[in-house]
């Protein structure tokens, strides 16, 4: 029973699985798609709309790319993702606009930047050209899942403190004093900082030379 | 809303785009046929302008990659032995001094603009696979465990003895190498010898979790370490720990054979509980007259009650070989020879034990050319 | 509301620095500021192509797609005429001038995804800008992302020889530090200029 148990660690589906969400998770370990996780964060709200806008794009988009990966001549691929992934965050902008129109006004362009998020085109290009449809659907997945909650602690944190609610409903008291900073860019870099830096000491990534 | 018009218009515009570039591709950027050569014997030719990554990717060579060649990930270095530039600044961030003067390069970088030549590991090309069952596990101490896996798809496989294979280790993209510890006559199955290193992806694997009667995937066989038959030379072969594997895999060729050269084996553990295979080889030396069996223990314990050759495996190759050059030494040596410049060695072991090996058979006059290795 | 376009264009440099306030164009700041020399060279690619692509794409916003009211597709668009431009230069500087292709064309690829130059693209839409107030805003998008890798790198180069940094801060993280320092900074820019 045991064993049974430690042979599922070495599927390919787990490993992709942990891979995304833990070890190679984009944000602490890749350190990809940070413009995002940073720009949007000071609400949770905000925080969910991407994560899971990305999440989408990505996992589509490796889904295609990955059932097209045999006729996509080498040269032109990079365009093909380019036009791929456009093509889907349009769809989410147009989501957005449609069902969350304070949403998609307080993100603003930064909808339209899923485009330049490192992590679609690195799943697209890293994994999705090489690997069949499904695992290319699970490592998307995960990746995105793991972008997403990354995304969650951080807004967390950083709504808490620098208005004092989540999700717009009061939790601290009256009283507290709100951290303006940590709505802003400079409170946004350092808390990332620490975030990464407990992330990566847990995780034990090992830092280039 | 109306969708048609933008999705024309798109459509207009993407192919404006395409021609443009196309046309410009064909004007501006000169054609010329290149030569890339892998590894000295793969010779592949490409048109020049493209990266050497994507010139792989095309010929479904997997170079690792995170980020598609944007020079951010650094994970698709590479060794370009010439042809490939000067190291560009976008480069120089991720490659270490010491990297550059081996040629390392990031393959996103590199592009194709003359004959380039280039080194890959083996096994990221030449990926021969075998599949394979799990035929029976054993231990052999504490630590170290013998594997016999049965060859299922190809049926059989042809190696030379000391050569390794690559496992690759379920669920991931990893490989680990090993050395075969079975005779290469016995083609339908390979056996290996694997200790548990602490923390190690693949032997914690093998150890823990793999049972009779899974499937392995492995790849090979590779490798510069194996019996040179064309030789007749006298052989020493000295080996540490897991290094038996290799060694065995000769012996037990040369045994099958009927062991026409002579052969003086070496081995060395800590302690008793580390040794293994000596009754196999004390069988072997019994059997034939040419083979000598010398296993040495650096640190026996008390109750070991060990009364074979004490010290490190380099300093009882040291006292041996004494004795040799001496000519007083003819339990395996009938005086024809002259000096040690007779001898072949095969070294297989963990780095600080080969390179004391290959002083002390130097310095006792045997030709570095004569003297091959496995550092592990 | 009619701001002067030079205003624009030194407000994009410091007080709405791009990378220090919008938080955009973090993956090369992160990866490639560890070394002076690199960053600089970057940075002037990247001012070039920001203003080059602003410039093309809002001839094609105002030209092509406002007047058969296809805004939607404007994503697909940008981002495809920026990849078609900058490999366009690539091949022109490689062709005629193979030195500038060395010390700046080869930053050129790994721009294309540079989040800055789409961001400049959308954010010129979205604030209605006209031409001249466009490339102002471009040009100074750009100089302001320049300034801060640039000064990002020299402060990376100079804490790599002295200080002791903890293993996990090692890398991004410090960079990240260094980026919030350098953004409280540029904080005090703010009353310099006012425009919305």
């Amino acid at each position: 029973m045991f064993k049974k148990i430690k042979k599922l660690t070495y599927t390919r589906p787990f490993r992709i699985i942990i891979n995304g969400l833990w070890k190679d998770n984009p944000i602490f370990c890749m350190v990809l798609g940070i413009c995002s996780s940073l720009a949007i964060t000071n609400r949770v709200e905000n925080a969910i709309a991407m994560g899971l806008g990305v999440t989408f794009v990505t996992v589509a988009t490796s889904v295609i790319i990955s059932a097209m990966r045999n006729f996509i001549p080498s040269r032109v691929r990079m365009i093909t993702y380019m036009v791929v992934i456009s093509t889907f965050v349009i769809c989410v902008d147009q989501f957005l606009k449609a069902f969350f129109p304070t949403i998609s006004e307080a993100m603003g362009p930064y909808v339209g930047l899923i485009i330049t998020n490192c992590i679609v085109m690195g799943r697209a290009e890293g994994f999705a050209m090489k690997n069949p449809v499904v695992y290319s659907f699970l490592d998307a997945l995960s990746c995105g899942i793991g972008y997403t909650y990354t995304l969650l602690i951080i807004s967390i944190i950083r709504e808490i403190l620098a208005f004092g609610t989540i999700l717009r409903y009061r939790v601290m008291p009256q009283t507290w004093t709100n951290w303006v900073a940590l709505a802003m860019a400079p409170g946004a870099f350092v808390l990332l900082a620490l975030y990464l830096w407990i992330m990566r000491t847990l995780a034990k990534v090992e830092p280039e030379k | 809303m109306n969708l048609i018009t933008p999705v024309i218009l798109m459509n207009i515009i993407l192919f404006i785009i395409t021609v443009l570039l196309i046309f410009a591709e064909s004007v501006l950027v000169p054609h010329k046929i290149c030569k890339v050569v892998i590894n000295k014997e793969r010779v592949f030719t490409t048109e020049s302008g493209a990266s050497l990554l994507s010139f792989f990717t095309k010929n479904k060579i997997f170079i690792p990659s995170a980020c598609g060649g944007k020079a951010t990930c650094g994970h698709c270095k590479i060794k370009v032995l010439n042809g490939g530039g000067p190291i560009l600044p976008t480069e120089e961030v991720f490659i270490t001094q010491k990297e550059k003067s081996a040629g390392i390069r990031l393959a996103c970088q590199v592009k194709i603009k003359q004959d380039i030549e280039v080194y890959l590991p083996e096994h990221l090309f030449e990926a021969k696979e075998y599949q394979a069952v799990v035929e029976e596990i054993s231990s052999l101490t504490h630590d170290i465990k013998h594997f016999t896996l049965k060859l299922l798809e190809p049926k059989t496989i042809n190696f030379k003895p000391g050569q390794y294979i690559q496992i690759k280790v379920p669920g991931t993209e990893e490989f680990r190498a090993y050395s075969i510890a079975s005779s290469p006559r016995q083609n339908d199955r390979i056996e290996l010898i694997i200790r548990l290193v602490h923390g190690g992806l693949c032997s914690t694997y093998m150890h823990n979790v793999l049972e009779v009667g899974d499937k392995v995937v492995f790849t090979g066989p590779f490798g510069e370490f194996f019996l040179r038959e064309e030789s007749d030379k006298e052989i020493i072969c000295i080996a540490g720990g897991c290094g038996m594997s290799p060694i065995r895999s000769i012996i037990l060729y040369l045994a099958e054979l009927g062991m026409p050269r002579k052969v003086t084996y070496f081995f060395g553990a800590r302690t008793k509980k580390d040794l293994f295979y000596v009754e196999e080889m004390t069988e072997l030396e019994k059997k034939y007259p040419n083979f000598k069996f010398i296993p040495a223990l650096s640190e026996p314990e008390p109750e070991d009650k060990w009364e074979g050759e004490v010290g490190l495996i380099t300093q009882v190759v040291e006292r041996y070989l004494d004795i040799y050059m001496n000519g007083r030494y003819e339990i395996y040596l009938s005086g024809r020879y002259e000096g040690a410049g007779v001898l072949e060695s095969y070294l297989c072991g963990p780095p600080p034990m080969i390179d004391a090996a290959i002083k002390v058979l130097t310095k006792k006059g045997v030709h570095i050319e004569n003297v091959y290795y496995d550092k592990f | 509301m009619n701001t002067h376009p030079l205003l624009i264009f030194i407000a994009a440099i410091f007080p709405h620095n791009i990378a220090l306030t919008y938080i955009l164009g973090m993956c090369p700041l992160i990866a490639i500021s560890k070394n002076l020399k690199t960053a600089f060279g970057m940075g002037i690619s990247v001012i070039f192509v920001v203003t080059l692509t602003a410039v093309i794409n809002w001839f094609v916003y105002n030209l092509i797609l406002l007047p058969t009211n296809s805004q939607i597709i404007s994503y697909v668009i940008f981002i495809i005429t920026i990849a078609a431009s900058v490999q366009l230069v690539e091949m022109l500087l490689e062709r005629f001038f193979p030195p500038l292709q060395v010390a700046f064309g080869i930053f050129l690829p790994l721009i294309t995804v540079n989040c800055i130059v789409l961001a400049v693209s959308l954010f010129m839409v979205l604030r209605e800008y006209d031409f001249i107030k466009t490339v102002c805003f471009a040009s100074g998008s750009a100089i302001g992302w320049a300034i801060t890798i640039v000064t990002v790198s020299a402060i990376k180069e100079k804490l790599l020889l002295i200080a002791d940094i903890p293993k996990g801060l090692k890398g991004p993280a410090i960079t990240m530090i260094i980026l919030g320092i350098l953004s409280l900074a540029f904080m005090g820019f703010g009353g310099m200029v006012k425009i919305r």
